[in-house]
């Protein structure tokens, strides 16, 4: 530590301190232009002098640069260093006479009319201080060293090389981050007002993946992070007073052991662009129901706001039920869910846009507690519900006025006519399916899969969260469509079942169950293809198939199926049962 | 069989280009055509440091000395000295003061009031040949060094000699090697400082020129002390000459096996390599020398660190300039002390200056530190020509400060000019006699440094600038008592708050010429005249009838030439100029023959 005396006060710093920040530490003010403190003092702006007691007088030195000494004597506020700041000032100002931030400290120094007037004089407020910080950044913070100082002194100013849009420039705006005076701007190029998140823009590195992103931590983007392009910068750990940012994060695979899996992966959506009648993806304006739901939150592209692409809102919007399910060429099954979310959007698209809601259904499936009750409400805030499905979405026409609006052509079973219903967006309640990945998951667990690709329950009524495999359950979508209320009953079945067997302690297993006798066992593996149980494993070192026990359920497929007779039931061998066979018949 | 006579023929930039290399050749030839040419030997050497009076050659071993010698005299030449024996007087230095030709070398007070220790190979051997040095005792200081002393030793006997850096500062050289000798850091390097940029300097130049082997044995001594492997020496591009002789002093040096690996074979390592500068002012500063070196923007950083702990490449740096390297060898060879014998008592040894001017003799002159401005400018320098009264000598460059004829007497080192508000600078000496403006030549010198300030320091940037505006406003009329005031208060905070040294410095011209002359600041500003006549815009031109009809007989060039058509006049008759219509660009004074032209 190092003892030194600031305007009469005495304080202790640690060695390498700048007098700048052991002023700052003392709540003394320092007018500075050229510093800061992410960026190494460069000394240049000469507005931070101070003065120093030396052997042979009183010397101005620079404070941002100039690090504190042992018995040091320092006045920041004399009359000398007033002075001198102010004359500084007064230089600049005379060519640059607008600029804030000089007139903010000229109003600090009691600098009421700056005397002079320089040949170079930029009236402009934003004008370029020649501070460096820009430079300083580029070069230091992101190592790109896009921009310099191109000639020498009065001449002196910032520039790419040769004044031309440079390669080396990342796009990251640290220069414009740090400019004192707005002189370096960083703009996106104009896309009409298009959200950030729409565009192909450079982002932020570090950004909160969502505004309500579950653990809410930031995220690094590896793609615009400078440290991952450059080596260096790091600021964001320089600031972060936890400590918490570590850029040498990877990805990682973890091994855990457990007795029990719950499978609940959910569900995938169905794309509708296969059905070309529907024109998703084809026309604007056509949307599937996750992409309304984004549009609808507050945090979303649009603010929550019911847009067109052109920016504007809808008159007409068509809700086209069963997109996917229900269909012979698709999904015979019904999701279950869209009719209440189409509900949902005819009320909320209502709200927020006042456009006329078209719901185009085949049988509206209001089966929840107080859903009919919504379904009421919605028909008498006035949307209109047509019975019949959709043909398909055409464009209207091609006239000026008709502009982007869409025709969307159907059968109206309740009357028996077909009609023609103009709307400006069209929103596609696509289908639940399994997830993509769902018949790897089930080869990994041995889960069997229903006709419609959802997994197998083992029992429909009196098993609903087991699977034939022990230990092993499903819950929500990966079982089968349903609401959230049913996924959130169904998973806490399923890990109340799970409880149950931990709390016990032990497992217990049938007696009967197969073995392989490994003398015989050729290692073909036709058991372990066919055991339903994915009971047996092949041991590779020994080249031969293994039973185990406590998944196995004793049913025989393999011992039935084992060429080389090497699988035999435990307890139930050929010779054990020749053996009672020949005790019963000699009685 | 050795030759009897040998002409050393001086090849300096200043008589290069007043044709020595022909009168060389020509000597050569005539030589030959008397078949003289196994007898006297023709030997072309570094400067002499006399430019003024250049071409220059010296016959040795009389040491008869010819100056302003051309092609055509060199027949007559051969023909009665070296043939029958009679020096020709007609090519000899003539003072002005007795008119009776001085034959030899020595005569010549130019040359008999000097003391040369970094110039003391001048004139007597070929640089491009590095047996000559070597027959001057060259490298036996090396060879002592690396024998018989060890790296303190060396030290200490720098720290004895007193030695301090000639590049301006005058910080002590052997402390300087002491900080880098003991800070942290590997590899440790020497930099030789030959970014010369003063306007009117030119001993570095000559220096390399004429010896350049001297301040390539001072760097090997000097990178033994602080134990560095690598040496760089910076240079002016725009000094051709020096480059090329600096190669090739090198390059023999290597040859000799005085560079590269185990010099000597002492197991002692060094090379040295040639960096170029691109003509910046400001990379005469070390830091700006280094960042150049670098390959970065010649900018000077703020210090501390110095150089000594963080240097080129980060690493520990020893920076001197070509006269500090070129002064080391003959300390070692004679020990620190006698070096210490001469100068004063803060400033040790000899200093070369380069008198430029308006002086007599032009040239470059080394003398004994604590000698008088009198004795340089009037013994040395023959005077003030043309009969004119000397009025100020400009010290240390264009960041100097201009020192009276009061301070005649001022003993020269170190301390006393500081005190005098000026430097030792570099060494660089401008007189100026009674037709200098001191205003015009304050703002002379801060366009220099204002074009030349680097620009990252707002003060030198914004400071030199405003300093400039408002002295070009007062040699043009224009000034008023604010500006005076103004231009006073600018000039101290720059000089106070500048970066680096060339803003520090830039200032004393303008307050050394403030404080000395400040009447003729005054006179530009109440009267509106320049005492001088030199600011044209404050001068009245009048042609005198009598000389332009009896002298002239109205001969009309100035009518004609006067670009405002603003000289009216008949031939025969007298013109005269209207001063309504003339916009004072003294035109007229330059064409007229008959000085007929008056300036008031």
């Amino acid at each position: 530590m190092i003892r030194l005396t600031i305007d009469g006060k005495t304080t202790e710093v640690e060695r390498g301190t700048t007098l700048l920040h052991a002023a700052r530490f003392l709540d003394i003010k320092i007018p500075t232009l050229c510093y800061h403190p992410l960026i190494k003092p460069f000394a240049a702006c000469r507005l931070c002098v101070v003065e120093v007691k030396r052997s042979w007088g009183m010397e101005l030195v620079p404070s941002c640069h100039v690090a504190c000494q042992e018995g040091m004597e320092v006045s920041t506020g004399s009359s000398h260093v007033l002075a001198a700041r102010r004359l500084v000032l007064e230089l600049m100002l005379a060519r640059w006479p607008n600029v804030p931030i000089l007139r903010k400290y000229a109003a600090e120094l009691g600098l009421e009319k700056p005397r002079f007037a320089s040949p170079l004089r930029d009236e402009r407020e934003d004008a370029c201080i020649l501070c460096g910080l820009c430079v300083r950044a580029c070069d230091e913070v992101v190592g790109a060293s896009a921009i310099s100082f191109a000639e020498r002194g009065i001449g002196r100013r910032v520039a790419t090389p040769f004044n031309l849009e440079s390669e080396s420039c990342i796009a990251c705006g640290a220069c414009a981050l740090v400019c004192p005076t707005s002189y370096i701007k960083f703009e996106a190029e104009d896309h009409r007002g298009k959200p950030p998140e729409f565009l192909l823009d450079p982002n932020t590195a570090i950004y909160m993946p969502t505004a309500q992103a579950v653990p809410k931590v930031p995220s690094i983007d590896r793609d615009s992070c400078i440290h991952f392009q450059t080596g260096g910068c790091q600021k964001c750990v320089e600031v972060c007073e936890p400590g918490a940012v570590n850029h040498k994060m990877v990805d990682e695979e973890i091994e855990v052991e457990v007795g029990q899996v719950l499978v609940a992966i959910g569900y995938d959506t169905f794309d509708p662009t296969p059905m070309a009648q529907y024109a998703y993806g084809r026309l604007d304006n056509v949307y599937t129901g996750l992409e309304v739901e984004r549009m609808l939150n507050s945090t979303g592209p649009t603010g929550g706001r019911v847009l067109l692409k052109n920016g504007k809102p809808p008159r007409a919007v068509g809700i086209v039920h069963c997109v996917g399910s229900r269909d012979e060429n698709y999904h015979r099954y019904c999701s279950r869910v869209c009719c209440m979310y189409a509900l949902k959007f005819a009320h909320v698209v209502k709200e927020r846009s006042g456009a006329e809601i078209y719901n185009f259904y085949i049988d509206m499936r209001a089966f929840g507690k107080g859903y009919e009750e919504f379904y009421s409400r919605v028909l008498n805030e006035g949307a209109n519900v047509i019975r019949g499905k959709v043909a398909e979405v055409v464009q209207a026409g091609w006239s000026k006025q008709k502009e982007g609006a869409l025709l969307l052509r159907c059968e109206d079973t309740l009357i028996g006519r077909f009609r023609e219903i103009p709307v400006d967006m069209v929103i596609l309640c696509n289908a639940i399916e399994p997830r993509r990945d769902a018949e790897q998951v089930g080869r990994l667990f041995g889960l069997s899969r229903s006709p419609d690709g959802f997994f197998l329950e083992r029992h429909p009524k009196l098993d609903p969260v087991a699977t034939m495999t022990d230990g092993i359950f499903v819950a929500g979508c990966a079982q089968g469509p349903k609401d959230i209320p049913d996924v959130v009953a169904q998973a806490c079945a399923a890990a109340a079942r799970m409880m149950a067997t931990i709390s016990k302690g032990e497992v217990e297993i049938d007696p009967v169950r197969a073995e392989v006798m490994e003398e015989y066992c050729s290692g073909c593996r036709v058991c372990s293809a066919l055991c339903p149980y994915s009971a047996i494993s092949y041991v590779a070192e020994r080249k031969v198939s293994q039973v185990n026990s406590a998944l196995c359920k004793g049913c025989g497929t393999c011992v039935a199926a084992c060429p080389s007779g090497a699988m035999t039931g435990y307890g139930f061998t050929d010779r054990q049962i020749n053996a009672e066979l020949e005790g019963v018949l000699a009685v | 069989m050795p030759h009897r006579m040998h002409l050393m023929v001086c090849a300096g930039t200043g008589c290069v280009a007043n044709r020595s290399p022909e009168v060389r050749d020509a000597l050569v030839t005539e030589i030959a055509k008397r078949g003289l040419e196994n007898e006297i030997q023709v030997v072309t050497t570094g400067c002499n440091g006399f430019c003024g009076a250049g071409p220059l050659m010296v016959v040795q071993p009389d040491g008869i000395f010819y100056q302003q010698l051309s092609p055509k005299d060199v027949p007559h030449l051969v023909e009665e000295h070296f043939l029958k024996g009679r020096p020709v007087q007609k090519l000899m230095y003539v003072p002005p003061e007795t008119r009776t030709p001085l034959p030899k070398m020595m005569d010549i007070p130019f040359f008999s009031r000097q003391r040369l220790i970094a110039l003391r190979n001048r004139g007597l051997i070929d640089p491009e040949r590095i047996e000559e040095y070597i027959a001057r005792d060259g490298y036996a200081a090396l060879a002592k060094a690396l024998s018989q002393m060890t790296p303190q030793q060396i030290l200490e006997e720098v720290k004895i000699s007193g030695l301090r850096g000639r590049g301006g500062a005058g910080f002590p050289t052997g402390a300087k090697w002491e900080h880098v000798l003991k800070a942290e850091g590997e590899p440790k390097y020497v930099i030789c400082n030959g970014d010369e940029g003063d306007p009117g300097a030119f001993m570095d130049r000559s220096i390399v020129e004429s010896d350049p082997h001297s301040v390539i044995e001072g760097m090997l001594i000097g990178a033994r002390a602080i134990g560095a492997r690598w040496g760089v020496v910076y240079i002016r591009n725009e000094y051709p000459l020096a480059v090329q002789r600096l190669m090739i002093a090198l390059e023999q040096a290597r040859e000799y096996g005085l560079l590269g690996d185990n010099i000597l074979d002492t197991g002692f390592d060094f090379d040295i390599s040639v960096s170029r500068g691109a003509g910046a002012f400001v990379c005469g500063e070390a830091t700006a020398l280094v960042s150049a070196v670098e390959g970065r923007p010649g900018e000077p950083r703020a210090r501390p660190p110095r150089l000594a702990q963080h240097g080129l490449w980060g690493k520990p740096t020893c920076l001197n300039n070509v006269e500090t390297w070129a002064d080391v060898p003959p300390i070692i060879n004679n020990g620190g002390a006698w070096y210490a014998q001469i100068g004063t008592e803060k400033s040790k040894g000899t200093k070369v200056f380069s008198l430029v001017g308006k002086i007599n003799n032009t040239g470059l002159v080394e003398v004994p530190m604590g000698i008088t401005l009198r004795e340089i400018i009037y013994d040395i320098g023959g005077g003030v020509p043309g009969g004119k009264k000397f009025k100020a000598v400009q010290t240390g460059g264009p960041s100097g400060g201009c020192i009276p004829n009061e301070l005649i007497d001022l003993p020269i080192d170190f301390e006393s000019l500081a005190e005098a508000g000026s430097m030792m600078g570099s060494g660089g000496m401008v007189i100026m006699d009674e037709d200098t403006c001191m205003v015009d030549v304050a703002r002379y010198f801060l366009a220099f440094t204002q074009d030349e300030s680097c620009g990252k320091c707002a003060p030198c940037r914004e400071g030199t600038q405003l300093m400039l505006d408002i002295l070009t406003r007062i040699t043009d009329g224009h000034g008023t008592m604010e500006d005076l005031d103004a231009l006073e208060e600018v000039a101290k905070v720059v000089a106070e708050t500048s970066l680096c040294g060339l803003g520090t410095s830039a200032p004393n011209p303008v307050l050394t010429t403030m404080r000395y002359f400040r009447d003729e600041y005054l006179a530009h500003i109440g009267a509106h005249k320049c005492p001088a006549h030199v600011c044209r815009q404050l001068n009245t031109y009048r042609i005198d009838p009598a000389i332009c009809v009896e002298r002239g007989h109205g001969c009309g060039v100035c009518r004609r030439e006067c670009p405002e058509k603003a000289i009216f006049g008949e031939k025969n008759q007298a013109h005269r100029v209207d001063a309504t219509l003339c916009n004072k660009c003294g035109t007229c004074v330059d064409v007229c023959h008959f000085n007929a032209v008056i300036v008031e």
